[in-house]
């Protein structure tokens, strides 16, 4: 198993050390299972939390609560199997993904940037140090109005939220770990006859790749959230609109399973990136 | 004694105007770093003045925290001394320069390069070409037995393979003076001895001078051509012992010659009333 639901990633090891503090691991009964059942068996176990939520929900649903306002699994699953594979809810799917990478994309180029220059150059941190302590506890869902009344309704204004509420996982990972390089690395490169400015672009952000690497990775999940609370207030296609759409017009079992998709892309997204990311920076 | 004067045929003060073999000779001359931060003033080191000839092995030893790294640190240019004056070659230094090369305890090695591209670092900076620069490199990563290793990241490789990676960094762009900052302080015995017999070797077939920073008595002794005691806080040169030995037997041997053991007692002897408390400043 790599990583958890949440996007942290864990190397084998740390998972291994972590374990050996439990006093019970299920990973020494897995090990007593052959090889291509032990995959399978560690699937399951992963999954299995879930489904025995989903089933207590089915149980409730129509005998607890009214099926009306708590639908059942199995309905809301199918919903959602047909929403993808009769390819309805793509074009929503496609408008929002658009506007998260875009938003996400300036994000990294302009978080890291911003990260490391604080980092590095005394004026950019005293200049954006207060705007970043102001703008961290702001929802930036509250900002979505302002947003509205600049860029309109649509996919500038998504965009610009995602983009926001993602810089601050990416610009607080960057900058911190770019006041902590090593400083004997910058101090190598210097004695082979680097010049000193060019020390940010070839040992700075080298050096603070693992970092950058985690914020992106914790700018995924947000980058979701943000999308979809603009949506609903600001779009009128993507899948944050859909779900306001479905609930106004009391289909909820749509409602329920526009949310299924959207929290199985993000999930896809994240397990996506940390594959990507395990195969393209190998030296960490 | 007859290495130093082979490399002494030089005047320690010829200035060179191309790149001969022999030079990097290093004074110093009343040095003195002071750290402030705000109304607090530490003085690190002070009245602090030696000479290194070309090609010689000092090596400096002192109590923990007497200085010893800051000096180093000061000679690579990486810290700026308060007062004095540092010189290689009879020219005073200006921050780093490529004719000073530092190996550090921690390695430092670049971990987001392979060994081959940590040991062609240096090369790169200086613009040499690429077909070169692998050809160099090569030759050091051969010399420090890493052959086969090339394509590996530092991460995965050992304490002791590391501290070969980083001297073959150090060496491939050829500095004249080598700055060696308790380089085998991590690592276990029996890699130390083999590290530190492999070093006397690059020292000799390659003619640098170093300057070898360790708390290690033993260490010092034997690496060295004579031995700088630091004296404690603040640091300044309290004397200098002269190495005397015959460096053809093997180390099994001149480890328990009569020279040997008087000589690591004189410079323990020094080097202990710094440490014990009430001691002799």
């Amino acid at each position: 198993m790599c990583g958890n639901r949440f996007g942290k990633k864990r190397r084998p090891e740390e998972n291994a050390e972590r374990m050996s503090y439990a006093d019970f691991r299920l990973e020494t009964v897995v090990e007593t299972i052959p090889n291509p059942l032990r995959r399978i068996v560690r699937f399951a176990f992963e999954w299995i939390p879930i489904a025995i939520v989903a089933g207590l929900w089915e149980l409730a649903s129509g005998t607890a609560v009214s099926s009306e306002i708590l639908p059942p699994p199995s309905a809301v699953f199918a919903v959602s199997w047909e929403l993808l594979v009769s390819g309805r809810i793509l074009p929503h799917l496609q408008v929002s993904l658009y506007r998260i990478g875009v938003g996400l994309g300036l994000s990294i180029v302009v978080g890291v940037a911003l990260g490391v220059g604080m980092a590095r150059v005394k004026p950019i941190e005293n200049f954006f140090e207060v705007f970043l302590a102001l703008i961290y506890p702001v929802p930036k869902a509250a900002l979505v109005p302002l947003a509205i009344l600049w860029l309109g309704v649509g996919t500038e204004t998504a965009i610009l939220i995602v983009f926001l509420a993602c810089l601050l996982p990416i610009v607080l990972n960057s900058y911190n770990a770019a006041q902590n390089v090593d400083r004997n690395l910058l101090w190598s490169a210097r004695m082979m006859g680097m010049p000193a400015w060019k020390l940010p672009i070839k040992v700075v952000v080298p050096a603070t790749i693992p970092s950058i690497l985690t914020g992106i990775r914790q700018a995924i999940p947000i980058a979701f959230i943000a999308l979809v609370s603009a949506e609903l207030i600001a779009s009128n296609r993507g899948v944050g609109f859909e779900i306001l759409r479905h609930g106004q017009i009391g289909n909820y079992t749509s409602m329920f399973a526009v949310l299924v998709v959207i929290s199985g892309t993000a999930f896809v997204a994240v397990r996506g990136y940390e594959w990507l990311e395990r195969r393209v920076v190998t030296w960490t | 004694m007859n290495r130093t004067q082979a490399h002494r045929q030089h005047p320690p003060n010829a200035k060179s105007t191309h790149e001969t073999m022999v030079d990097g000779h290093v004074t110093i001359t009343e040095l003195e770093k002071v750290y402030e931060s705000g109304d607090e003033r530490t003085t690190a080191i002070e009245d602090f003045s030696v000479t290194v000839p070309s090609g010689e092995f000092l090596g400096v030893v002192g109590p923990s925290g007497c200085g010893k790294s800051t000096l180093l640190y000061l000679v690579a240019g990486f810290l700026e001394q308060t007062t004095g004056t540092i010189a290689v070659d009879g020219d005073p230094i200006d921050g780093p320069g490529t004719d000073r090369g530092v190996v550090f305890q921690d390695y430092a090695l670049f971990p987001w390069r392979t060994v081959m591209g940590n040991v062609t670092y240096g090369l790169e900076e200086k613009g040499v070409g690429k077909e070169e620069r692998r050809a160099t490199a090569q030759r050091f990563i051969d010399m420090m037995d890493l052959d086969g290793f090339e394509d590996k990241y530092p991460k995965e490789l050992s304490g002791g393979m590391k501290q070969r990676v980083a001297l073959a960094r150090t060496l491939a762009y050829d500095p004249k003076i080598l700055l060696m900052d308790e380089p085998f302080g991590a690592l276990d015995q029996p890699l130390r001895e083999s590290l530190q017999d492999h070093l006397i070797d690059i020292w000799r077939d390659l003619e640098k001078t170093v300057i070898f920073i360790t708390h290690d008595v033993e260490e010092a002794v034997y690496l060295s051509e004579r031995v700088l005691i630091m004296t404690r806080h603040p640091g300044t040169k309290k004397t200098t012992v002269g190495i005397d030995l015959d460096r053809t037997q093997p180390r099994e041997e001149l480890v328990l010659s009569d020279e040997y053991t008087a000589t690591k007692n004189d410079v323990w002897q020094s080097l202990r009333e710094e440490t014990t408390p009430g001691g002799e400043r």
